[in-house]
């Protein structure tokens, strides 16, 4: 199996996709197929931020901005045309690749504090014209009106199953090819610029071409997200777009590990439970959700995945 | 078991319960849930808080009196911090898991939206109790068959403001105006529409200056600065809350109100709480008020209030205790708590209410309120605050709303 990683990686999406699948057959809850629809996006979202901040070792503050735009141009395209939801998805996230690889062009050339800041800045300037351009985006009401409920291949988005279900498959495959990216050759060139980006340069890489590339796929995914995240809420709202968000995927991937390349599923999966679970019990959920990502910090020092693989090969010696 | 193994059995375990935890299977009882969702936390968590104050009012009262179909009734309290993704999750749970029978949606402008779209696939009534943005329920396009909105609706504060604030200003010899509201659509949108009715009430009006400040800007010095500059003989102000009292106290310090008229409809107790020395003669709309309208019932309500919080309610208060009446009745008239039965008795239901102008609130067929109380007034620094309070002519606001209505292609 070692021998052809790739193979064992599709084996185990699929293992994980029929899983997911079968489970509303032996069991309907509302409330699990709510929180993989959510889990769907926000594991895209987290898990293209890594491949940024873990893989190249480029930290973005602003990748927020792609899921929001995702999710503004695909539901802009729903209500302003006629297109079917499969056609508008694809030219969302066709649009926000674009969108990554001009915003990536200005971006990728500085070095990692003010790539950091640019980031942000660009998100910033973007969150203000969502804010600003009320005749397009309703403002900071956002795209009221919902997104309309159109069938593709039988599949009907207003149905909860039909939704859970589309968003399990999309998740699941938008994984996978991020896997495959993070592993071919491409994704160790990457790992070798974050490890020594000189050394990377002299062997005849041309640095700014490979980050611009990552910074460009990753803004893509982080598209795709932001297409699932529209379906759920039907509507598009600045707040997508805004720093918090982006605050949120970082969150994931230090809390579920950089190293690991599930860790930011984990880390989205802790934080959605988190907030989901103490916000039932107290108003103070900032608070406690603050001591839990502290007590993470300092007690493990790193992301929980990272943690459980260094366990297990110190066991292992 | 070595130290690292059992921190790791601890992790898994203590995540396992994490994950699974939320859907938990919910013990199954006769009492009937009520979800309310709302913004509990962050700067404007008072808004919210006093929504859930009244409704618990309203729990208590209504399950003295025998519930629901005779039910106790029981309100699940959800905190959405105002965003819209949360929203519709929170509403989504609240139905899903938390097993609530009907909705009270006291979330504010974009999150109620949301929470709108979820309403499309959950056969449950839902009342919207605090967004005021028109086209929640004007728009055909937007409104759900079981949502309905039991609160103050942005078109109808804007008509009634204009009409008075021209018969004012006509009395006054007053046309230069300044405006100064919040840098949001709801600031921009709702001036706009002020400024349209004005008009066509009073043509001869001239804006000399616009100011916006951003939304919780602590220091208004430049606004106050620019304002004074320009020389208008009234201020039009929509800042609201922490803003509207930041700008008083401020003000005061540079005598902005000896050199003009302002008029807000923004003042709320709160707001008055906030502010250190309340100027006299700014013209205020009443949007929660002891005294307007002046009965005993409104005077009752607003004091079992106080008592039971010993603070005083806000306007999002009494809509959602009128959400509570209107649910009331229309569950005793049709005699189900299905979503679609629910909703055929809400549509046109008249209930007695406190807070009615004529002592009375309509639920009209485009499933918002009408007839609520709506006054102007002008302050004073000492308690009931406001004065002279002039009803506004709802015969009038139902004529241009329509017109309006026309205008958007609503109906």
């Amino acid at each position: 199996m070692k021998r052809n990683p790739a193979l064992r990686d599709a084996l185990f999406a699929a293992i994980v996709l029929i899983l997911l699948l079968a489970i509303p057959m032996l069991h309907r809850s509302p409330a699990f197929e709510d929180f993989i629809i959510r889990l769907s996006a926000m594991a895209l979202f987290a898990t293209s931020l890594n491949l940024l901040v873990g893989t190249t070792g480029m930290v973005s503050f602003g990748h927020g901005m792609f899921y929001g735009f995702a999710a503004y141009a695909f539901g802009l395209t729903m209500q302003l045309t006629e297109l079917s939801l499969p056609v508008a998805a694809l030219f969302a996230v066709a649009l926000t690749t674009i969108a990554a690889l001009v915003v990536g062009a200005i971006c990728v050339r500085l070095s990692t504090d003010y790539f950091a800041f640019i980031t942000l800045a660009v998100q910033m300037l973007f969150f203000s014209v969502i804010v600003s351009w009320q005749s397009l985006t309703g403002g900071d009401q956002g795209l009221r009106g919902g997104i309309p409920r159109r069938r593709i291949f039988g599949f009907d988005l207003g149905s909860q199953l039909h939704l859970y279900q589309f968003c399990a498959i999309v998740a699941v495959l938008g994984l996978l090819a991020l896997r495959h990216v993070s592993m071919s050759p491409f994704g160790n060139t990457l790992r070798m610029i974050r490890d020594n980006a000189e050394r990377a340069s002299f062997v005849g890489i041309v640095l700014w071409r490979a980050r611009l590339l990552a910074f460009t796929i990753a803004g893509g995914f982080a598209g795709i997200g932001g297409v699932l995240a529209a379906l759920f809420v039907s509507g598009a709202y600045p707040e997508l777009a805004d720093w918090p968000n982006s605050g949120q995927a970082i969150f994931a991937v230090m809390l579920g590990g950089i190293n690991s390349f599930l860790g930011p599923v984990l880390g989205a999966m802790i934080l959605l439970a988190l907030n989901d679970l103490v916000q039932r019990f107290t108003e103070y959920h900032g608070l406690v959700l603050g001591i839990v990502i502290l007590a993470f910090a300092l007690g493990l020092r790193r992301g929980v995945l990272d943690f459980i693989h260094l366990v297990w090969s110190k066991r292992a010696r | 078991m070595s130290g690292p193994v059992t921190r790791r059995t601890l992790l898994a375990g203590g995540t396992a319960t994490l994950v699974a935890a939320p859907w938990v299977a919910r013990a199954q009882a006769n009492t009937l849930r009520i979800g309310m969702q709302s913004i509990l936390s962050g700067p404007i968590a008072l808004l919210g808080t006093s929504s859930r104050n009244s409704l618990l009012i309203e729990q208590d009262r209504i399950n003295a009196a025998g519930g629901f179909l005779g039910r106790q009734i029981e309100f699940v309290f959800r905190d959405s911090k105002g965003q819209p993704q949360e929203a519709a999750r929170v509403a989504r749970e609240l139905v899903n898991t938390a097993g609530c029978e009907l909705l009270v949606d006291a979330e504010a402008s974009s999150a109620s939206f949301a929470v709108q779209e979820v309403m499309r696939d959950l056969n449950v009534a839902c009342i919207h109790t605090n967004s005021e943005t028109s086209s929640l329920t004007a728009d055909p396009k937007i409104r759900v068959p079981t949502a309905f909105r039991v609160a103050r609706q942005g078109v109808h504060d804007a008509v009634a403001g204009s009409l008075y604030l021209a018969d004012f200003a006509n009395a006054k010899k007053i046309n230069k105006w300044a405006t100064c509201s919040p840098d949001y659509a709801y600031g921009r949108d709702t001036t706009a529409q002020y400024l349209q009715f004005f008009k066509k009430f009073k043509p001869d009006v001239e804006v000399v200056t616009e100011a916006w400040p951003k939304l919780g800007q602590p220091d208004f010095t430049e606004v106050i600065t620019k304002l004074i500059q320009a020389k208008p003989q009234a201020l039009f102000t929509l800042l609201y809350a922490g803003d509207l009292s930041a700008f008083v106290n401020q003000g005061n310090v540079y005598a902005l109100f000896g050199q003009m008229t302002v008029a807000t409809p923004n003042v709320d107790y709160p707001v008055l709480a906030a502010i250190k020395n309340l100027p006299a003669g700014i013209q205020s709309a009443t949007r929660y008020l002891e005294t307007f309208p002046d009965t005993p019932a409104n005077k009752e309500w607003g004091q079992a209030y106080f008592k039971r919080w010993n603070e005083r309610p806000t306007n999002w208060s009494w809509q959602n205790s009128v959400a509570m009446h209107f649910y009331e009745a229309a569950i005793k008239k049709a005699n189900s708590l299905d979503g679609k039965a629910i909703a055929a008795a809400l549509t046109g239901l008249k209930i007695n209410s406190p807070f009615g102008a004529d002592g009375t609130i309509t639920m009209r067929d485009d499933h918002t309120t009408i007839g609520y109380a709506i006054g102007w007034g002008q302050t004073i620094p000492k308690d009931p605050f406001i004065t002279d309070i002039k009803p506004a002519d709802w015969g009038k606001i139902i004529e241009l709303e329509t017109e309006w209505k026309k205008q958007q292609n609503y109906s």
